[in-house]
C-alpha cells in the first residue's frame, strides 16, 4: 500500500495525523479573463500524479458559494462508535482522495453502514473526528449541494410525489429558484426515470425507489456522493444500470460505496477498505488489494502443466500450482519495466510452447478472494 | 441558506402534508363538523333566550354575561370586559382551547417520528440544520393546527353575523381576538408535541407518550388547583386562559410571556436533543 495515496489504519495509540495543508486558492480571475477550465481529473493512483503537485479536484454543478478545493474529500482519525457496549466502529482511520471512487467493504456487522452513516452525519461518532471536505458532517450549510447520500434503507416519503420530493430536496440544497426544478428533471432523467414525476412515492416499486433515492443524491452535482448498497436488491439490469451511472460520475465526484457485491466493487473502485468486525483490515488501491500487480493466475485445461520452466524466468518470484484445480499462480518482482502484462506474457510464451493448454488468465487474486482472507 | 429559509422549507412542506393527508383531512372536517354542532347549538340556545326571556333588556342581559364571565375566569375585572362580547364567542374560544391539545396531538405524533421510524429523516438532515428541521416540523404543526381553528372560528362568526347575535364589527373584533389568544396557548402544546415525537422512533409509542404528558400535565393543573399548589399549575398550557383575556396590559403580556416562554423552552431543549441524537 502506497500511504501517500490512501492510508488507513487502527492504530488505536498514536497521535492524530497532521492535518494535510491546504492548498493554495486559486488566483481569482481577471474580468476580461476567460473562464478558467475545470482541472481535468486524472488517477491519483496513476504513477505520473505524484502527491502535492497541486492537483486539484474542483467539481462542477450547483451553487456553491463556499467551495474550497480539497485534496482529501474524507478523512476518518481513530473514529470510534459504540451502541451500549456494543463496539460497532472501532478506531478507524482512513482518508480518501478527492476524485476516487473507494468502496467500503466488509461482512454483515462489519461497520459498514455505520462508517458510511458517520461520514453522512447521521451517527455521530463516540470518539475520533470525522471530516468531509475539510468540514464536520454536521456543517450541514458548508457541505450544502456538495454532498449527496444514498442511505441504504431510508424510505422516501410516500405521499410525496417524485417531483415535489426532488424539487424540496433541491430548494434545501440552495440551488437557485429558476434552476430548481430543471435540476430535478435533470437528475430524474439521468435515472432514466422522467415518466415518474407525477408518481407518488410510495407508488414505486422497490427499484424504482432506489433509482430516485439515487437521483436525490446525485441532485446539485455533489462534489462527494456516498452510496451505501446502491444495487442492494435490484434486478440485474437495472442493477448494471446503476452501475453504468455510477460509472459515469467517475472523475466528476467523489464516489465512496459501501457493498457487498465484490464483483461489483472491483469493477468500480480506484479503492477500497475491508473492514471486518468494526475494525480496518485493508486498505488501498484495488491494485493493492487484489495483489494484480504482483501475482498472476492462469487457469489450465487438462494437458502438460510446464511448471519448472515457468519458475525458471527470471522476473518470476515464486510460483504454486494446485493439481486439483489446475489453477497456476505465479508471484513475481515488481521491479522496474517489470509490470503484470509483461509477466503474463512471459509466462503465456513458455506455457505455450510447450503445449499447455490455457483455460483463463487472470491478475491478482480477486477482491473477493482477497476478502475471504482477510475476514472470518 | 439562513436557517430562517430552512425552516420556511421544512414548515410549508409540513403545512402542505397535513392538509394532504387523510388524517389532517379528517381532523379538519371533524373540526369544521364541531363548529358546525357550536353553531347549531348556539341557534338553539338563542332561540330558548327569545322565548325564555323574551322582554329581557340588554343591560340584564350584558350583566349576566358580565358574571358568567367573572365566574369562569375567576376575575371580576375580565368578566366586566367580556360583558360585551357575544357569549357564543366565549364559549368558542374555551371549547378551542380544550379541544387544541387532542388535535395537537393527533396531527404532531408522527411528525418526527414518522421520519425517524422509515429513516428518511436523513434526507432532511443532509441538508438543514437539526434545529432547522424540528424548528420547521414544529412551526408546520402550529401553522395547521392554527389554520384549522381559524377556520372552526370563522365558521361560529359568520352564524354569528347571520343570525344578527351581534354586529359584523363586533363578532368580527371579538371572534378575531378569541382566535389570536389562542395561538400563544397552542404554541406550547405544539412545542410538548413534537418534542415527544422527536424522542421516538415508533410514532405509535409517540402518540401513547404524547396523551400520557398531556394527561399529567392536566392532572398537575387539577390537583394544583385543588391543594391550591399554584406552581404545579405552571405547567400546564391551558392554565395561563386567564391571564390571556384579562383587560389588564401586565396580566395579558405575563400570560403571552409564559406561553411562549414554554413554547420556546420545548423547542430549544427538543432541537438541542435532536441535534445531539442518532438519526
Amino acid at each position: 500500500m502506497s500511504a501517500d495515496e490512501v492510508t488507513a489504519t487502527n492504530e488505536a495509540s498514536a497521535p492524530p495525523p497532521a492535518p494535510a495543508p491546504e492548498p493554495p486558492a486559486p488566483a481569482p480571475a481577471k474580468a476580461d479573463a476567460p473562464a478558467p477550465m475545470p482541472m481535468p481529473m486524472s488517477n491519483p493512483y496513476a504513477k505520473d500524479a505524484p502527491e502535492g503537485t497541486g492537483e486539484i479536484f474542483i467539481a462542477e454543478g450547483a451553487k456553491k458559494r463556499k467551495k474550497k478545493p480539497v485534496e482529501v474529500a474524507i478523512r476518518l482519525t481513530k473514529v470510534t462508535k459504540r451502541f451500549g457496549p456494543k463496539t460497532a466502529v472501532d478506531g478507524v482511520t482512513l482518508k480518501v482522495k478527492a476524485g476516487q471512487v473507494y468502496g467500503l467493504i466488509g461482512p454483515n456487522g462489519a461497520g459498514k453502514t455505520t462508517t458510511f452513516s458517520m461520514m453522512a452525519g447521521f451517527l455521530q461518532p463516540t470518539e475520533g473526528v470525522v471530516e468531509v471536505l475539510g468540514y464536520a458532517p454536521n456543517q450541514v450549510d458548508e457541505l450544502r449541494s456538495r454532498i449527496g447520500v444514498l442511505p441504504q434503507d431510508a424510505l422516501l416519503p410516500g405521499a410525496d410525489k417524485v417531483g415535489e420530493f426532488l424539487i424540496h430536496m433541491a430548494r434545501l440544497q440552495d440551488i437557485p429558484a429558476d434552476r430548481v426544478e430543471d435540476s430535478a428533471r435533470e437528475v430524474l432523467a439521468e435515472v432514466d426515470g422522467r415518466d415518474w414525476w407525477n408518481v407518488k412515492c410510495g407508488s414505486l416499486s422497490h427499484g424504482m425507489a432506489k433509482r430516485v433515492q439515487l437521483a436525490q443524491a446525485l441532485i446539485g452535482d455533489p462534489e462527494v456522493v456516498l452510496l451505501d448498497e446502491p444495487t442492494a436488491g435490484l434486478d440485474p439490469r437495472v442493477a448494471y444500470e446503476v452501475r453504468q451511472l455510477i460509472k459515469s460520475r467517475k472523475g466528476r465526484c467523489t464516489l465512496i460505496v459501501s457493498s457487498h457485491n465484490l464483483q461489483e466493487l472491483e469493477e468500480l473502485c480506484d479503492g477500497a477498505a475491508i473492514l471486518d468486525r468494526g475494525r480496518l483490515v485493508a486498505s488501498g488501491s484495488m491494485t493493492e488489494l487484489t495483489a494484480s500487480s504482483a501475482e498472476i493466475r492462469i487457469k489450465l485445461s487438462p494437458g502438460p502443466a510446464p511448471i519448472p520452466l515457468v519458475r525458471d524466468l527470471p522476473m518470476v518470484k515464486r510460483v504454486d500450482f494446485d493439481d486439483e484445480k489446475r489453477e497456476l499462480v505465479v508471484y513475481f518482482e515488481r521491479a522496474a519495466g517489470v509490470d503484470a502484462e509483461q509477466v503474463i506474457g512471459a509466462v503465456l510464451w513458455v506455457l505455450l510452447q510447450n503445449q499447455a493448454r490455457i483455460a483463463a488468465v487472470s491478475k491478482g487474486r480477486g477482491l473477493e478472494q482477497r476478502v475471504m482472507e482477510l475476514t472470518d | 441558506m439562513s436557517p430562517l429559509s430552512e425552516i420556511r422549507f421544512v414548515a410549508q412542506r409540513e403545512l402542505g402534508k397535513s392538509f394532504r393527508s387523510a388524517k389532517g383531512i379528517v381532523l379538519l372536517v371533524l373540526s369544521l363538523l364541531g363548529g358546525t354542532a357550536a353553531s347549531l347549538l348556539l341557534v338553539k340556545v338563542q332561540q330558548l333566550k327569545h322565548e325564555k326571556m323574551p322582554n329581557i333588556d340588554p343591560e340584564s342581559l350584558r350583566s349576566i354575561r358580565e358574571d358568567a364571565a367573572t365566574q369562569i375566569f375567576g376575575d371580576p375585572a375580565t368578566g366586566k370586559a367580556l360583558a360585551d362580547a357575544p357569549e357564543v364567542l366565549i364559549a368558542v374560544f374555551l371549547l378551542t382551547i380544550w379541544i387544541t391539545p387532542l388535535v395537537i396531538s393527533l396531527l404532531s405524533f408522527d411528525s418526527v417520528a414518522g421520519d425517524l421510524q422509515h429513516k428518511a429523516v436523513r434526507y432532511w438532515t443532509l441538508r438543514t440544520r437539526r434545529a432547522s428541521y424540528f424548528i420547521g416540523k414544529w412551526a408546520g404543526v402550529f401553522a395547521t393546527i392554527s389554520t384549522m381553528t381559524f377556520a372552526v372560528h370563522a365558521l361560529i362568526w359568520v352564524v354569528c353575523i347571520a343570525r344578527g347575535e351581534a354586529p359584523a364589527a363586533t363578532a368580527l373584533g371579538w371572534g378575531i381576538r378569541f382566535w389570536l389568544l389562542t395561538l400563544p396557548m397552542s404554541a406550547a402544546w405544539c412545542g410538548i408535541a413534537i418534542l415527544v415525537s422527536s424522542l421516538f422512533k415508533s410514532p405509535i409509542i409517540a402518540l401513547l407518550v404524547t396523551f400520557a404528558t398531556f394527561f399529567v400535565l392536566f392532572m398537575f393543573w387539577l390537583i394544583g388547583g385543588v391543594t391550591h399548589a399554584n406552581a404545579l399549575m405552571y405547567v400546564y398550557p391551558n392554565f395561563y386562559e386567564d391571564m390571556l383575556v384579562n383587560p389588564r396590559l401586565d396580566r395579558l403580556m405575563t400570560g403571552l410571556a409564559c406561553c411562549l416562554g414554554m413554547a420556546a423552552l420545548y423547542i430549544a431543549g427538543g432541537s438541542y436533543l435532536f441535534t445531539k441524537k442518532d438519526v
